[in-house]
């Protein structure tokens, strides 16, 4: 695609794991605004960066915020 | 035993002691099954992300409580015959969590005892508050005008190829926070 192929895609870092943050906090929703997209879906692991532990509990965080209304299902 | 935390959101358009009468409620159902509670705390009044039954804010509530894993079908049952909640949600949580919950409450209520005399300075704000509000309400129109452009547009694409460009989109992000690293 548009991409050159030859460079290696940088390594990202979990932020949680950069925090030492042990559980994914359902209620700092303000925060896991910046692991969704847009339309409020969960961003993947490949462009969030998260390590898999904390992707899962990001995961389950954003489900409740979602059901107590603090992020939204979908935006429209 | 367990350690578990409620967060409810309580109904803005009652009296602010129909309001209190909801929280003591629910910490009478508590004490009466046998568990504890720790500490209540105020998560102040938010705008929801959604409307639920019509309403587009609402006061939240956090109590944490221990106490045996059978109270929480009790406290459910609580929840649903009280008009005054709208949504709930019980959590189990571990110690660290739990205790950071009642240091926050603390600090909260010596920050309360100053800010009592501050009171003319609160009432500005709340004023304030009330003017952002308005402002998004406007912003959310304008995005909802957006959405129906973009769909529009997109009638012919299937769904997968508006799934498509959302996730390029989304790549598209990180890319350019790249050289500021």
């Amino acid at each position: 695609m548009r991409r050159d192929r030859g460079r290696k895609p940088k390594r990202k870092i979990c932020s949680y794991c950069v925090d030492k943050i042990v559980n994914v906090d359902y209620k700092q929703y303000e925060k896991l605004k910046r692991f969704v997209t847009e339309r409020g879906k969960v961003l993947p692991r490949r462009i969030s960066g998260n390590c898999a532990k904390h992707q899962r509990q990001l995961t389950k965080a954003i489900k409740r915020a979602r059901i107590m209304a603090l992020m939204p299902f979908t935006s429209e | 035993m367990g350690l578990y935390e409620i967060m409810m959101i309580i109904r803005t358009d009652l009296e602010a002691n129909e309001q209190e009468e909801a929280v003591s409620g629910l910490t009478a159902v508590i004490a009466k099954q046998g568990g504890t509670v720790s500490t209540v705390l105020d998560w102040r009044k938010r705008k929801l992300s959604y409307e639920i039954n019509k309403l587009r804010e609402g006061q939240y509530y956090l109590v944490y409580f221990s106490g045996d894993g059978a109270i929480i079908p009790e406290l459910e049952h609580y929840f649903r015959v009280t008009d005054a909640v709208i949504r709930y949600m019980v959590v189990a949580i571990d110690e660290k969590d739990f205790e950071a919950a009642a240091d926050k409450a603390a600090a909260e209520a010596a920050a309360v005892d100053t800010l009592q005399e501050e009171e003319a300075v609160t009432e500005e704000t709340e004023v304030l508050a009330t003017g952002t509000d308005e402002r998004t309400d406007t912003e959310d129109e304008e995005a909802e005008d957006e959405e129906a452009e973009t769909v529009a547009e997109g009638e012919d694409e299937t769904e997968d190829a508006s799934a498509d460009a959302e996730q390029q989109e989304a790549e598209a992000e990180p890319e350019e926070e790249k050289p500021a690293e």
